[in-house]
This record gives C-alpha cells, structure tokens and sequence, in this order.
C-alpha cells in the first residue's frame, strides 16, 4: 500500500506545534516557540517557505495548516484550513466520539463548539480581550511568583477576584498579597476567575459531555470546577497537540495526496 | 367577497366553497414592512414578552386589518393558538374552531372535517369540487418543488410559493396564473447546482434571507418540509377531502412527519437539515427527537422578532456547510 505521509501545522500564539502522520497515524510530533520558528525556521520568499531541513521534519506528501494568523500568512506548499474546524477534527479523531462540546482554551483565544454527528452546530468565540485565556493565567502566576503548573492545582476556597479585567485583576491579585491571603487560596482564586469568565460562554453549551482541548486540558482546577457543569469531562490525551492533529486527520480523510 | 382569515392551514376547500376568500394571517404578518407594528400592538393589548412572535403577528393583523371572522386550530396546532382565538373573540372577533383530531384517525378526521362543513353549510360535493379545482393548482406546485431539487427554482422561490398554497394568496386563479408565469421563466433558466444540499424543517422562517444566505455559502435548501406540506404534494394519492386532511403531517404527531421527513431526505439525496423553531415554541423540545432519529447532520436554528438572519447564526450556519462541504469531500 501507498504510504501517506501527512504533515499538520499549528501556528498558535505561543507555540507552533507540528504531527507527522503516515498511513493515519501519529508518529512524530513536536513544539516550538513561535518566536523561534518563524525567527529559524522559516524563509521569506514571496510568502513563508518553511526550512525542511533546519526543522529535521523529513519528507511529507501533504501538509496542513492552521492556527493563529493563518489569514496573515500562507506556507508555501500548505493547505491551510480554519482553525476551529481544526480542532474539532483533532477532537474527532483523539475521541472517536460524534457529539460533544468543545473547549478550547488558547494563548489568546478561546472557542467553545457543538459537535453534533461530527459536525459543527454551534459555536462561541471571545472577542475583544484575553481575560480567559492562557496568558492571563501566565500572567498572574508571574505576579505569584508560581510555576503556571503549581498554579492551576488548587481549586478550594478561592479568593474571590471580582474584575471583569485581565489588567484591574493583576492589581487586585497584588491587593489580596498585601492582605496575607495564602498562595493556595491565591493561586485557587485566579483559577476560579477565569472559570467565572468562561461560565457565560458555555450557558448556551449546556451538555452532558465537554472535551478539553489546549491549555483547558492542563489546568486541573479548571477541570474540577467544569465536573461541576457537565457529567463527563474528557482530557485530550494530546491535548496541546489537537490543532496539528486535526489538520492531519483533515489531509487524510480528504485523501490528499 | 367575504374575508376569513386563518391561523395555520385548513381546510380551505370548505371556506371557498362557502364563497369565502381566505386569507392567511401569517402571510399578511411576515411579508409587511412593517410586521413590528403588528407585533406592537399585541403587546401594547397585553401579550407577554415571552410569548411567539407569530402569534403576535397574526393578532396584530386581525385587530389593525379589520379581519372578523377567524379559523382558529384548536386541535393540532399550538396552545398559544387556543389562547389566541379566546382572546380575539374577546375583541368581538368571530371564531371558527377546527379541529386536526390527536387520534389522527380517519374516522376523527372525517368528523372533523363534517363538523367544520356544516358550520358554514356546504355540502361536501360542492367541497369535492372545489378540491378537484385547487388539485389543479396544487400540479403547478408540485412542479415547482420538482424544478427546485433539479437546479433551476431557488430555494427562496420553493417556500414562497408552496407556502402561499396555504390561502393561494386569497385567489387561486389569480395565483396559477402567476405560478404558470414564474414557471415560464424558472425553466428558462440555466440549471445551478450546488455542492451542498439543505432539507430545511420546522415552521416556515421569520427571516426570508436564509435561502438566499445559504446559497451565497455554497448550499441549497431543495426541501422545505412544512411550506411543502401547506401544498399537498400527495394529493393525487387522496381519494377525497377526508384522506387529504388525513395525510398531512404537521399538525399530527411527530412520528408521522419524520416519516416522510426521511423519505424526502433520501430522495433528495440531503446532506444536512436546518431545524427551525420558534422562541418559545413548545416544538423547540422536539428538536431532540429530530436529532436523535434523522441520521444526517441537523442545525437547529431558533428566531424570535428578527426577519433577517443574525450575524450569529450566519456564522453558525457558514461552519456547519463548510463542515459537510468536508464530509462530501471525505474519501476515507
């Protein structure tokens, strides 16, 4: 048989992450920094052409992309394809379920999706601020001091942070220090701040089933407070990876070639 | 002429019969440029809020038009609707009940149908022949619903004249003129196919602007389920009156209308469905029976006021065709 080998780029805000499939499956995958890759691994030539062998990628037959700034900039040779549709294909495939609310939480982005017989049919995006997010969670373990790992453990008697605001929430984050609050209950209330934030996005997405895609998946408080809203809350097992994933089941189920 | 106006489709074989021009308040509501003004007054006379805005419509017709006589669907249709006519022949309205009996027997049907003969005092020849008149006008729909799924109607063209078949805007004659005359024209044209064919199910739309929205994105509706049913597409299957009223789905139970609902998606050959409801529309719970036995994908779209579509829901509906664009495409 033919072998197939698919290459699915996602250009996130923070990280490129990019999967190697052969014959519809995973078999290499990888992460850099955004800054880095266009910075080493890409050349500028009448668009973006991306530097096959300084990434050590090796041959591909088809390659997808997706991702942040996809509008903005074309890689030569790829297809590129809308990221949420991205992600839901990565879902769809990481799964194997048909019917499930997506979440997934990026740098800068956040989108929540119904997936009903595997086909999108409803959808939320935020728009206009990064409050809910991945960098406002960086952000305020910078402030604590914390790794963004210890952060996101705690969940219990979370400090309440009332602002609707990434920036005003820093400066009452530094009020609630200066009150002696303890880091656990620091850490938990910036968790349950971006909860809170996310809550009206998912009122029109009420379900038994949410799956967890990008940042989501790793933040375990996060987790614990969304047990609450839905039955079953499913992690991506790669989760960091959906986007990349996606654009590969993409090439594969088109049967690009 | 007489004028009675309706809430939903009846029997209006019996009406004309009796001399009657009938007139389909819904119609009258949602083509108005002003249809706001209709909904205004029925709140300014005390309707909630939180209440459908067809029922609203259709009172606020009755009240400013100076409509006074009412077909009112106390059986089959909606319990907004009951509340409706009581609150219209309060207003000195006359009310006509009919009733699309819950049994869904024949037996009922034909006591039904009896009933509402004798109520305007015709005799059921003189209904018989009637019926016989508008089955003429019904092949003329027919043939338009044919010219949709082959590529030459729109599927704008498709709902406004099947759903018009509900009162043949008031002159049947006048109407299978107009319909020879679109029809003329629509097989002048060249045939357009698109990659994405739509059943669109539930109530007719508050916003007209869907079928040519969905066309703007590469998809057709070539199935407009309820419009098509206002048509009595199987007519020709009916030996009279009773059995036509028997064989019409929307206003039994929802068993029956997903039966032909999926006899039209095969034929069809659907590759997703656009459910509409109503806000506050007890048909919106039905929308997980839909789901969960159509096995094609299904996008609910729900309207309230709006005649036009939302940002929103363009968004949702340009991610959901492009996704069964994908699913057209997919070779493995």
């Amino acid at each position: 048989m033919e072998k197939v080998r698919i290459l699915g780029i996602d250009l996130g805000s923070r990280e490129v992450k990019i999967v190697f499939f052969e014959n519809g499956r995973i078999v290499r995958k990888n992460k850099i920094s955004t800054m880095r890759f266009y910075r080493d691994y890409c050349i500028k030539d009448n668009g973006l052409i991306i530097d096959k062998e300084k990434l050590d990628i090796g041959e591909f037959d088809v390659g997808i992309s997706t991702g942040y700034g996809r509008n903005n900039i074309n890689i030569k040779d790829f297809t590129p394809i809308n990221e949420v549709k991205a992600h839901i294909y990565g879902a769809l495939f990481q799964t194997g379920l048909n019917d499930f609310i997506l979440l997934d939480l990026g740098g800068q982005d956040v989108k929540v999706v119904r997936v009903e017989k595997g086909v999108m049919t409803d959808i939320e995006l935020n728009d206009k601020c990064a409050a809910s997010c991945g960098r406002y969670l960086e952000n305020m373990a910078n402030i604590l001091e914390v790794d963004l790992d210890y952060m996101t453990r705690f969940y219990k008697e979370p400090v309440h942070l009332n602002s609707t605001c990434a920036v005003f929430s820093e400066s009452e984050l530094i009020g609630k220090i200066a009150e002696g609050v303890p880091i656990e209950n620091l850490c938990a209330g910036v968790n349950y701040s971006l909860y809170k934030r996310l809550s009206p996005m998912l009122t029109r997405f009420k379900s038994n089933r949410i799956v967890l895609s990008g940042g989501a998946s790793l933040n375990s408080a996060l987790i614990e407070y969304l047990k609450n809203d839905y039955n079953e809350v499913i992690i991506l097992e790669d989760a960091q990876f959906n986007g990349a994933i996606g654009c590969c089941y993409y090439g594969e189920r088109m049967g690009l070639k | 002429m007489k004028r009675i106006g309706i809430t939903t489709t009846v029997p209006q074989e019996v009406l004309i019969a009796a001399g009657y021009k009938v007139i389909d308040l819904n119609n009258i509501f949602v083509t108005s440029n002003n249809y706001m003004e209709y909904i205004d007054i029925a709140e300014k006379d005390g309707f909630p809020k939180s209440m459908c805005a067809w029922i609203k419509g259709l009172y606020g017709v009755c009240i400013k038009e100076g409509i006074d006589e009412v077909v009112g669907v106390v059986e089959g249709d909606c319990s907004n609707t009951r509340a409706l006519v009581e609150v219209l022949k309060l207003k000195g309205i006359k009310i006509y009940p009919f009733a699309y009996p819950n049994s869904h027997k024949l037996e009922d049907v034909k006591k039904s149908l009896d009933d509402f003969m004798d109520m305007f005092n015709v005799k059921k020849s003189d209904v018989e022949d009637v019926r016989n008149r508008l089955n003429k006008v019904r092949e003329f729909l027919i043939e338009v619903d044919n010219l949709t799924v082959d590529g030459y109607a729109t599927g704008f063209e498709n709902h406004l004249y099947l759903v018009s078949s509900s009162d043949f805007n008031g002159d049947y004659l006048e109407f299978e003129n107009m319909l020879k005359e679109k029809i003329k024209k629509i097989k002048d044209r060249n045939k357009k196919d698109y990659p994405i064919r739509l059943a669109y199910i539930g109530v007719p739309p508050m916003m007209g602007d869907i079928y040519d929205f969905v066309e703007s994105i590469g998809a057709k509706i070539v199935y407009n389920e309820v419009q098509r049913e206002f048509s009595f597409p199987r007519f020709k299957n009916n030996k009279d009156i009773y059995e036509q009223y028997y064989d019409y789905t929307y206003p039994y139970d929802i068993e029956f209308r997903l039966q032909e609902i999926k006899r039209q998606i095969k034929e069809r050959e659907i590759d997703g469905v656009i459910h509409y409801t109503q806000a506050f529309c007890y048909r919106g719970i039905e929308d997980i029976i839909v789901k969960s036995k159509l096995d094609v994908p299904v996008i609910n779209i729900e309207g309230d006021k709006l005649n036009e579509l939302d940002a929103r829901t363009k968004l949702r509906l340009e991610a959901f065709v492009d996704m069964l664009k994908d699913r057209r495409g997919w070779r493995r």
